[in-house]
């Protein structure tokens, strides 16, 4: 099964243009999503997930017309939304059971055992008792995931999913991720370059409603090696830099500001090579003039 | 900082829409009632002496009034003023403000200031609104000059202090408890706060308490104004003094309280901490291994996506939401609530002494519904809204939203819930009400009743949850849907009367009918309109359920466009149908109301039936005076159906020509108009004759007899006549009722022009160009006197009739029965009468039970309803307690029975019929007469008020013309006082007379033409029942009863049965000063000749004891007199007059009244103020001047005081005042 987005448009009231000609086949396994905050990744996941309408293009899931035939496309998504929240006061047993009655799992007995089942994979059933509101971040989270997860889902979108998780929260996170990517389209919208150097097997970077490369994290590391180089300088000649050179970041080491600049070859003796990253592969994307 | 955060806040809200919509609204209210009273809308025009521009009449405007629109304002307060803090919290702004060096006063006042000025703004919308629609009436009579101070003044006075109070209150607790529900709660409870004041107010003793803790001035303000006569209230301004004073003073101290105590306790670190009225440990957080996740494990599942599984979703949901309800604190303080209200109503109903009745089932439901009306549209209004947005709200809409649950699931799980909590609270109400009935010791408990009280509950509230809900998904913002779901029951009623459009179709919600169940008729068939109007609402509410699921709010589409589209997939050819469906039932069903209530039958606005009766006037006005022959004698064959519910009748007038000249042409009258439900296949002379005209829209024949009849000579009027109701709603609507009908001559067809149908507004004469027409006739006018008050076409006459029913029931009318017989499923009832009666009658037909006793020879029956034996034998003991005193001091009763009827409580009043008497159930079967001293006997003054009219009225009759309501109800009045007087003693008349006295200065502040003295009244209630009662007691007190009965008796004996010319009250006021004592004299005319009011109070009072354990007392009274004008224009006039000074001692036993007198010694009052020393031999507990209240008193409360209490000297200014007093003694 593969998901296959067409001429994707979108464009708010207000001017913005969200979608601009989005472009995607995504097959099994982890798809990562990269882009900054505002580059229309939310946008792009809502409208996948039937949340939200294009302008124009098409959406497919392998016979789905996934912006004509809504329901059929929901029969078969698990969907985490960046932004979330629960009822207060209702324990995490009833939560996905109400869940679970919304996705269609009628049969009781078989409800309870998924359930069940799906508390005990992702280690909440010890707390299964517990109002879903007093969770802790990582719990949240990990709750939202198994939300997504009841049914029988063939795509599976998760957004921003570790944003606000300590390391260790995000590593478990991460592992049941990847578990989930062995088995259905999973894509995984992050501004985190990590996450998708760690899990993804195909990614995208995208910036103002624009892909701007279509790779798997490995090959887009190739793209960038050899051209990135470093230097670090005071803070007020950032300005002159910005101006002679592609610079893609800048960061404080050592009291020092260093930056990374983008270039075939290098520009000026005081620059040193440095070992491409998949970091520096976002940020010459998405800084590039 | 200050600065920056208000200006910041303020910029904020000025450009919110939402802030224009709401003064807009607010403002076209207003603006739409100001241009009414200015006379800008093609209304009825009614007679006032009212100005609309004074300083009280925008009072009224702006106090308005009903409890649903102070929640409207309520409303937007908390939309606008209680979430300025709490907003910041709930959308996690909050860091910002506590990053930055600002100081906690700046933030917390800084934000209330703005958001308290945004409010103000829009509040101005009322004030602004009224006096825009004012403008439009300059030049108009009922515009006083206009002045700036008259629309500030009531407006800083009310509603700006007002604001500030509900604003500090719903802010603070918006902010300390970071939710708007207690601001929800607190709105509530200021209604139930209101309801609280009208139940204690409603004791004229504690007004003044009410007055003073209501929280909006309300009943300060009606306190103060209650007694102001319409040239007060046109030129004066709103005294800020005494309980307005005391009232604003005590809410502006409370609500500044309450600001302080929230600021001191706000922090703004407090939101980080989660609120808990019930603070409860916070879990830690158990540490957990890793999570081992293996999708192997997850078992596999049947996802069900059929319809049966989106049933099952359906109840799944409904069960959750409901859960939430009732597991929710609010639902539980609603019930509590209304449980309150409840207690309250039954009290407030106890208080007021006509409508205490015992607790039949159909008055408890009366009680409840009025009851928790109010709350359930809170309740619905607040719960549509939160289910709507709760997915929202907590963020789980995009979760729930890409799930493949349908919208019309998710939409009407939410319906399902609310209606199934409805419905519990519909059932936790009726079970109060019985629990209720059977604390009050009240068994005859009809559950049918309940069960139709739940049911049409249910199905009236349900059209209102599915409205709010389907508003709640239109709109963009919680609190504006709150708002926009108040607007068709606040916004749209004011508007609609105001312009006087009773459009059926519009009335939102509307149940089609008023007929209120009663224990006679019934439901009284209206099922029937109550189907068809449910049916329309459903349809229409169908359909914006419909369009609501179009533009449900799944996802993150804001504009209803983009929602439109991502719905599009539902909007098959099916959901097409059913939309058309359910527009097209609605249509439909609209058009059969329509057709039932606007085709089939006449309808005509206030406005068209002046203009009706104008032309009228116009076209035959001409035969006013034209010489008719008088009906002598009737006799009719009439019969009531009470299933078809319609009626026949034939009958024979025999007319006499009275006159000294010939008569050739009949001027006949009958029930005409379009469409009308009477027909008439004959209604003619019995002599040859020529019809001139016959006008069946207004219902006039005019025929030439071919012989004119000479003086002396009499002929027949012969008709047959039809009534069947219009259709099936005018069926429901029939005077034929399945049980209980009551009708009267006015059924029938008659003889002469009838001058009492003329247009008697003197604006909306002048309007349709008619000469001004006075009220009634001058009291010696010689022509009207003619005529007698009762008919206009006859004199005292012969009666006969035939009066059938249906089996089962029986028929009664004047006169004695002569037989009965029953033939083809007809009972038929003959009656005739043989004594001279006036043309005057009722027929009545119910499935009744007789209750008979014997006076002297008199045949005593009751006619009442199975279980209605309540009060039977207080009405037996009034009837011969009353025959008793009237024949003993009046003279004989003319018949030989007398029978009392019930009819149904739609109406509630009791009507004297010759030798029959129809008395409503509500006001004396089931009464209930409290025990006690004071209580007043209802049942018993009506009897024996009913009773005297067998002789003041069907004895002597009374001319038509000024003074007949003296001549026949204060007489009655009167008499029923002196038998209540014998059966309860003097001291027992206090409450009564207090409450009469209560209503007449409530009602001369109405007047709308002129008020006049009693013996000049023109049929003005307040005047000759209520200042009647008072003035015909004082003046027996002060001449004496048997003076005053012999004055009486002899008017009496004049006039008996006599004829034209008819007796006025010039013979019976002369008859009294005949009897009345030289130094009294002026009494009798004060009283009345003129407008009488005294201001009679202590000034101050004292007692020390003696040795010998006597005790002297000292008492200082003061009294002043006016002479009032008809508008109440008041002239002080020097007191020389006689009356009470009283001490009493407090009675210990409760049984007997409070107090009891030590010293009731009549004085002359020869100087404004007088000091009296008393020694009196038991402990004096209060003392006065005038105790019992005999004289017509401005303020009846400073009368008497109790030893100790600091007595209020009252303001005996009478000029008009220019300026506000604000004194702060």
């Amino acid at each position: 099964m593969q998901l296959v987005i067409k001429d994707l448009v979108k464009e708010y009231a207000n001017g913005v243009k969200a979608l601009n000609n989005i472009n995607l086949t995504i097959n099994k396994g982890m798809f990562g999503l990269l882009g900054p905050n505002g580059a229309g990744k939310s946008t792009l996941m809502r409208t996948v997930a039937a949340l939200q309408d294009p302008d124009s293009g098409s959406i497919h899931l392998g016979d789905i017309d996934a912006i004509h035939q809504k329901n059929e496309l929901r029969k078969v998504l698990g969907y985490l939304p960046q932004d979330f929240g629960f009822y207060p006061k209702v324990n995490a047993v009833t939560l996905l059971e109400h869940f679970a009655v919304l996705k269609g799992i009628t049969n009781k007995k078989e409800r309870r055992e998924i359930v069940d089942a799906l508390l005990q994979q992702t280690n909440l059933f010890e707390v299964r008792k517990r109002n879903v509101s007093e969770y802790s971040g990582g719990m949240r989270q990990r709750f939202g995931i198994a939300q997504a997860l009841l049914g029988n889902p063939k795509l599976v979108i998760v957004d921003e999913p570790t944003a606000g998780l300590d390391p260790a929260e995000r590593n478990r996170f991460h592992n049941v991720l990847s578990e989930i990517g062995e088995q259905v389209i999973v894509i995984l919208s992050t501004h985190i370059v990590d996450d998708v150097k760690t899990l993804c097997n195909q990614m995208v970077i995208m910036n103002r409603g624009t892909i701007l490369l279509e790779s798997t994290p490995r090959e887009a590391v190739t793209l960038v090696q050899g051209k990135i180089w470093r230097m670090a300088i005071e803070k007020d000649q950032l300005a002159d830099y910005k101006t002679q050179f592609q610079v893609i970041s800048q960061y404080i080491s050592e009291g020092k500001l260093n930056i990374h600049v983008f270039a075939d070859e290098r520009p000026d003796a005081a620059f040193e090579q440095v070992d491409a990253t998949l970091e520096d592969v976002y940020f010459s994307s998405i800084n590039k003039k | 900082m200050f600065k920056e955060i208000f200006l910041f806040e303020l910029k904020g809200s000025f450009k919110k829409p939402a802030t224009y919509i709401y003064f807009s609204i607010f403002f076209l209210v207003t603006f739409f009632i100001g241009l009414a009273v200015s006379g800008v809308f093609e209304t009825a025009s009614t007679d006032s002496n009212r100005v609309v521009n004074s300083a009280y009449a925008v009072t009224s405007i702006l106090l308005a009034t009903n409890i649903l629109f102070s929640l409207l304002v309520s409303i937007m307060l908390i939309s606008v003023v209680a979430t300025a803090i709490q907003k910041d919290y709930q959308y996690n702004i909050h860091p910002f403000f506590f990053t930055k060096p600002i100081s906690k006063a700046s933030y917390f006042f800084g934000r209330f200031s703005s958001v308290f000025l945004v409010a103000i703004f829009i509040i101005t919308g009322l004030v602004l609104g009224y006096f825009a629609g004012n403008l439009f009436g300059i030049g108009e009579p009922q515009m006083g000059p206009f002045s700036f101070v008259n629309y500030a003044q009531p407006f800083l006075l009310f509603p700006v202090i007002n604001l500030f109070i509900f604003a500090v209150i719903f802010f603070s607790l918006t902010t300390y408890t970071r939710g708007t529900m207690a601001a929800y709660i607190v709105a509530l409870l200021f209604m139930v706060f209101q309801f609280m004041a009208e139940s204690i107010s409603s004791n004229i003793d504690n007004k003044e308490l009410a007055a003073i803790i209501e929280p909006t001035g309300l009943y300060a303000f009606n306190f103060i104004t209650e007694y102001w006569t319409p040239e007060e209230k046109n030129s004066k301004l709103i005294p800020l003094t005494d309980v307005i004073l005391y009232n604003r003073l005590l809410w502006l101290g409370i609500a500044i309280g309450i600001c302080i105590i929230s600021f001191v306790k706000f922090h703004f670190s407090q939101f980080l901490e989660p609120f808990n009225l019930f603070k409860r440990k916070v879990q830690k957080e158990a540490s957990l291994p890793p999570a081992i996740f293996s999708l192997a494990d997850i078992p596999s599942v049947i996802q069900d996506f059929s319809s049966k599984a989106n049933r099952y979703q359906l109840w799944w949901i409904a069960k959750l939401e409901l859960k939430k309800i009732i597991s929710s604190k609010f639902f539980l303080i609603l019930c509590l609530l209304m449980i309150g209200m409840v207690v309250l109503i039954l009290n407030l109903r106890d208080q007021v002494f006509a409508s205490s009745t015992y607790l039949v089932t159909y008055q408890m439901i009366d009680i409840l519904s009025g009851g928790i009306g109010l709350f359930l549209i809170i309740f619905i209004i607040f719960y549509a809204g939160n289910t709507v947005w709760r997915e929202r709200e907590v963020k789980a809409d995009e979760m729930i939203g890409s799930t493949a649950v349908p919208n019309s699931v998710l939409f009407f799980s939410k319906f399902l819930g609310l209606t199934i909590a409805i419905g519990l609270v519909y059932l936790i109400a009726a079970i109060a009400g019985i629990l209720t009935q059977l604390y009050v010791g009240f068994y005859q408990i009809d559950l049918f009743q309940y069960l139709v009280f739940i049911l049409t509950g249910l199905a009236i509230q349900i059209v209102f949850i599915a409205f709010c809900l389907s508003i709640q998904v239109y709109t963009g913002n919680k609190y504006f849907g709150f708002f926009l779901c108040l607007l068709p029951i606040v916004i749209l009623p004011i508007i609609f009367g105001v312009l006087e459009w009773d459009v059926p179709l519009a009335d939102f919600n509307s149940t089609g009918t008023s007929t209120s169940y009663s224990d006679l008729k019934g439901y009284g068939g209206a099922f029937a309109i109550w189907f068809f109007y449910r049916g329309y609402w459903f349809s229409i509410v169908a359909f914006l359920c419909l369009l609501a699921l179009l533009l449900f709010p799944r996802g993150k589409e804001k504009p209803l466009g983009n929602r439109w589209k991502l719905s599009g997939a539902m909007f098959t050819p099916s959901y097409k149908a059913m939309m058309a469906t359910s527009i097209v039932a609605a249509i439909g069903l609209g058009i059969f109301i329509f057709y039932q209530t606007r085709i089939l039958v006449p309808y005509y606005s206030p406005e068209e039936s002046q203009e009706i009766s104008a032309n009228m006037e116009k076209k035959y006005s001409r035969y006013k005076q034209l010489e008719q022959p008088r009906i002598v004698a009737v006799n009719l064959n009439a019969d009531m159906f009470t299933k078809s519910r319609s009626f026949k009748a034939k009958g024979t007038y025999t007319l006499k020509n009275n006159s000294i000249e010939a008569i050739d042409t009949l001027y006949l009258e009958y029930n005409g108009g379009k469409k009308s439900a009477f027909s008439y296949p004959q209604f003619e002379p019995s002599k040859p004759f020529t019809l001139l005209s016959d006008d069946p829209a207004y219902g006039v024949k005019l025929v030439k007899l071919n012989q004119p009849l000479l003086p002396g000579d009499s002929l027949s009027l012969l008709f047959t006549m039809v009534y069947t109701p219009r259709g099936i709603f005018d069926k429901v609507n029939s005077s034929i009722e399945h049980n209980g009908t009551f009708i009267n001559y006015s059924f029938l067809p008659t003889i002469g022009y009838n001058a009492n149908g003329e247009l008697m507004e003197n604006k909306a004469r002048k309007k349709y160009n008619l000469p001004a027409r006075a009220r009634m006739a001058k009291v010696d006018d010689s022509l009207a006197r003619k005529n007698n008050i009762l008919s206009s076409n006859a004199d005292w006459i012969r009666f006969a009739i035939t009066l059938s029913t249906d089996e089962g029931q029986i028929a009664v009318a004047p006169g004695y029965l002569q037989k009965d017989w029953v033939e083809n499923g007809r009972h038929y009832y003959q009656y005739s009468m043989d004594s001279p009666m006036l043309n005057f009658y009722s027929m009545l037909s119910g499935d009744y039970q007789i209750n008979r006793e014997q006076w002297k020879g008199v045949n005593i029956e009751i006619y009442y309803q199975k279980g209605h034996d309540y009060n039977l034998d207080r009405m037996i003991k009034a009837t011969k307690q009353s025959l008793d005193y009237y024949t003993e001091n009046f003279g004989p009763y003319q018949h030989r029975q007398f029978r009392i009827l019930e009819f149904p409580s739609a109406a509630s009043y009791a009507q004297s019929f010759p030798n029959t008497i129809s008395f409503a159930e509500s006001i004396g079967f089931i009464s209930k007469v409290d025990s006690g001293p004071e209580a007043i006997d209802l049942p018993f003054y009506v009897t024996a008020h009913e009773m005297a009219h067998q002789w003041w009225g069907h004895q002597v009759a009374e001319a038509a013309v000024q003074g007949s309501g003296f001549l026949s109800e204060s007489l009655s009045q009167y008499s029923a006082l002196m038998v209540m007087e014998k059966e309860y003693g003097p001291h027992a008349m206090k409450k009564f007379l207090k409450q009469e006295m209560d209503s007449y200065l409530l009602g001369r502040t109405t007047e709308g033409k002129g008020e006049l003295p009693l013996m000049l009244c023109e049929n003005q209630q307040y005047i000759h029942y209520r200042k009647g009662s008072v003035v015909m007691y004082a003046i027996k007190d002060l001449i004496g009863e048997d003076s005053l009965n012999a004055a009486i008796r002899k008017y009496l004996n004049n006039n008996k049965f006599k004829g034209p010319l008819y007796p006025n009250s010039i013979e019976l006021v002369n008859n009294i000063k005949a009897v009345t004592p030289d130094s009294l004299q002026y009494a009798v005319t004060d009283m009345f000749e003129k407008i009488t009011l005294y201001e009679n109070y202590v000034k101050a009072l004292d007692f020390k004891e003696l040795k010998d354990k006597t005790y002297e007392v000292t008492l200082t009274v003061g009294s002043a007199k006016y002479y009032s004008d008809s508008i109440g224009k008041q002239t002080t006039v020097a007191v020389n007059d006689y009356m009470d000074i009283g001490i009493f001692t407090e009675n210990k036993d409760k049984t007997k009244l409070k107090e009891r007198p030590l010293i009731l010694q009549r004085i002359k009052m020869d100087k404004p103020e007088k000091t009296f020393t008393y020694i009196v031999k038991e402990k004096p507990y209060s003392a006065g001047i005038d105790p019992y209240l005999k004289l017509i008193d401005r303020t009846p409360d400073n009368n008497s005081y109790q030893f100790g209490k600091e007595p209020k000297i009252p303001n005996l200014e009478t000029g008009r005042k220019k300026k506000v007093v604000i004194s702060t003694k």
